[in-house]
């Protein structure tokens, strides 16, 4: 059939522009099989990556109507049913990478980020040993997902935090920090969790939009495993320690509020979290232009009605957290 | 036609610092011929957080709320884009634990039956208010209601995170390119407005901590409808507006520059279209005066 690629090409340091080709081609081939037949026969100067042709070494991922994807995994004909624009199909680079041409992208980004988080197995010695470090099949389960991952940068370039906070390390390096946490060898998890518990670079810089969860080609599910890394942070902290620190006193002045009125009650929420029951004087300042402005529009929440349920919710909440927190995703 | 009828879950931002949109969900509710029977013994489903602390605590706690809906045997309906995605989430993890993990299910309602909660059974489905507009009641019916069409207001669809992306599998939309609000635009005489972000994060999430990035993200949405030549957002998600609307004038400041775009719920807008006044639809009630939208309506 004949279809239509809209390419978003650009040279170095030149702008971006949009060129359609017009190809004939078999819909049941893939993205990445059009580009290479563009590239062959239309235009040799078209530039992009790819190696294995088969969703293994991650080399083609890309922006296809209007998420990354894999050009080798993704078919044609299903994106046509994925356009918005009838019989054809937008190919743009990774997105929060910049280009160096075409649809190749600069990803030294990426690849440092990764390293920011230390994505080696850290054994007490690391020393070659004796024997080898031997992990029982059930340990070694709890590595299938984030093992998956083939660092495409499908989930870097959707990310939502990474494109308005450059210094949030991004899901691929948190989804191999999980794993690491996850590992049963590794004798660093205290020093780990302490380096990714952090507001803007670290777990708590996510925006939770669920972008990496969706474009993941290979199931890493790298939002669950950021919020693994955030349930080990939260089973190791203290009342003392959740209270210090802004990200985690949210999570638990949350659960108290639930636990006391069963719906949040927002009148509390901001003065707990920001203002720290009023121990956080610039929290408390930063708070007032926002509380002044929904009071005069009428906004502020001056009553709470707590749910007929409270006493129930209580209940199953405390009854939850008398349940032995795992010390180990 | 029968009236439709839903255990409405209202979520804590409609009866906190969004009232507007419990009042307005009530109040269209009737001339839709919608019925809502509201879950007063519901909780707050987490907001996205519970599962943090752990998968178990989210799933208990969403549980219960589903069940209480399957007691009344009715949908359960929300009318915010993260209760949607974190209670519509746990139906789905939990119908598919049912086949393949029912120890899971069964030590959820042990915690539940313990505390003299009715046990989850996953008989039920949940839905977002936009979805039973679109899905149950139709765009048809929707459209016979018009009393007051919307012609010459412009308007950008925020969807919210959860609603498109928490759930694997959505009854109809598409998560990358979605249409559903437009389709409501549409029905109710108004002109979608199609711009850059419109499936994409508000910020609220990191809002309290991460400030400066939280009202950057929020800032490029607006600037993008804006740009797009948007008389007003639209949304159903009360998380999104508390970004978008609330702390519209920091955002502004932020970036340098005026914004002043006025941010309606998804059921205000559908109000409007149904004939009722704004003080109905609580649309004085906003931080940024929706006053230009309802000029251009002639109100």
């Amino acid at each position: 059939m004949t279809i239509q690629l809209t390419i978003r090409r650009q040279a170095p340091n030149k702008s971006a522009y949009w060129q359609t080709f017009e190809l004939e081609i078999d819909p049941s081939l893939t993205i990445l099989d059009a580009l290479i037949q563009i590239k062959g026969y239309q235009d040799g100067s078209l530039s992009f990556r790819k190696n294995c042709r088969n969703t293994i070494c991650g080399s083609c991922a890309m922006t296809i109507n209007g998420r990354s994807a894999l050009a080798c995994q993704q078919s044609i004909r299903t994106e046509l049913a994925n356009s918005p624009v009838p019989n054809q199909i937008a190919i743009a680079p990774l997105g929060n990478l910049p280009v160096l041409k075409d649809l190749v992208v600069d990803m030294s980004d990426f690849w440092q980020k990764l390293s920011a988080v230390n994505p080696y197995v850290s054994t007490a010695a690391r020393q070659v040993p004796e024997r080898e470090f031997l992990q029982s099949p059930s340990d070694r389960a709890k590595l299938n997902a984030s093992g998956n991952c083939i660092l495409c940068g499908a989930c870097y370039g959707a990310c939502n935090a990474v494109d308005v906070n450059p210094n949030f390390v991004g899901p691929h390096a948190l989804a191999k920090a999980a794993r690491l946490v996850a590992d049963s060898r590794d004798s660093e998890t205290d020093q780990r969790l302490a380096q990714y518990n952090t507001a803007t670079s670290g777990v708590w810089g996510c925006t939770r939009c669920f972008n990496c969860n969706t474009v993941c080609p290979v199931g890493v599910q790298p939002l669950d495993r950021i919020s693994e890394i955030k349930q080990a942070i939260l089973a190791r902290s203290t009342t003392a320690t959740r209270n210090q620190d802004r990200p985690l006193r949210h999570r638990q002045v949350l659960l108290e509020l639930v636990k006391e009125g069963g719906w949040v009650d927002e009148r509390q929420f901001g003065l707990r979290v920001v203002g720290n029951r009023f121990r956080d004087v610039g929290g408390v300042v930063s708070l007032a232009p926002l509380g002044w402005r929904l009071l005069r529009r009428g906004k502020f929440p001056l009553r709470f009605e707590k749910s007929a349920g409270q006493a129930q919710i209580k209940a199953v909440i405390t009854a939850l957290q008398q349940k032995q927190p795992s010390s180990k995703i | 036609m029968s009236a439709l009828r839903y255990a409405y879950y209202p979520g804590c931002v409609a009866q906190g610092a969004c009232r507007e949109l419990d009042l307005s969900t009530r109040a269209i509710a009737p001339l839709l011929n919608i019925e809502l029977v509201e879950l007063k013994e519901a909780s707050c489903c987490g907001s996205g957080t519970f599962k943090e602390n752990s998968w178990l605590l989210e799933d208990t706690v969403n549980a219960r709320n589903i069940a209480l809906a399957e007691q009344l045997t009715l949908p359960l309906l929300t009318h915010c884009s993260t209760c949607q995605g974190v209670i519509g989430h746990v139906d789905e993890r939990l119908k598919t634990f049912q086949r393949d993990r029912p120890e899971y299910v069964a030590e959820i309602n042990q915690v539940l039956t313990q505390q003299g909660c009715a046990p989850y059974q996953g008989t039920t489905e949940v839905k977002h208010l936009l979805w039973a507009i679109v899905g149950d009641l139709g765009l048809e019916r929707l459209r016979d209601r018009v009393r007051r069409p919307l012609t010459e207001l412009r308007c950008a669809a925020f969807y919210g995170c959860y609603l498109l992306r928490a759930q694997e599998r959505l009854p109809f939309d598409h998560p990358i390119h979605p249409t559903s609000m437009e389709q409501v635009f549409e029905a109710v005489g108004a002109t979608p407005v199609v711009y850059e972000g419109r499936t994409q994060c508000c910020g609220w999430p990191i809002s309290s901590y991460a400030t400066a990035a939280s009202f950057a993200m929020a800032a490029q949405r607006l600037q993008s409808a804006i740009a797009s030549g948007a008389d007003c957002i639209v949304t159903p998600c009360p998380l999104c507006h508390l970004n978008l609307d609330a702390r519209q004038p920091e955002i502004a400041q932020q970036v340098g520059v005026a914004l002043n775009l006025p941010i309606l719920h998804l059921p205000q807008l559908v109000g409007l279209a149904l004939g009722l006044s704004p003080e109905e639809l609580g649309l004085r009630k906003h931080v940024v005066s929706t006053q230009p939208v309802l000029a251009k309506l002639g109100l």
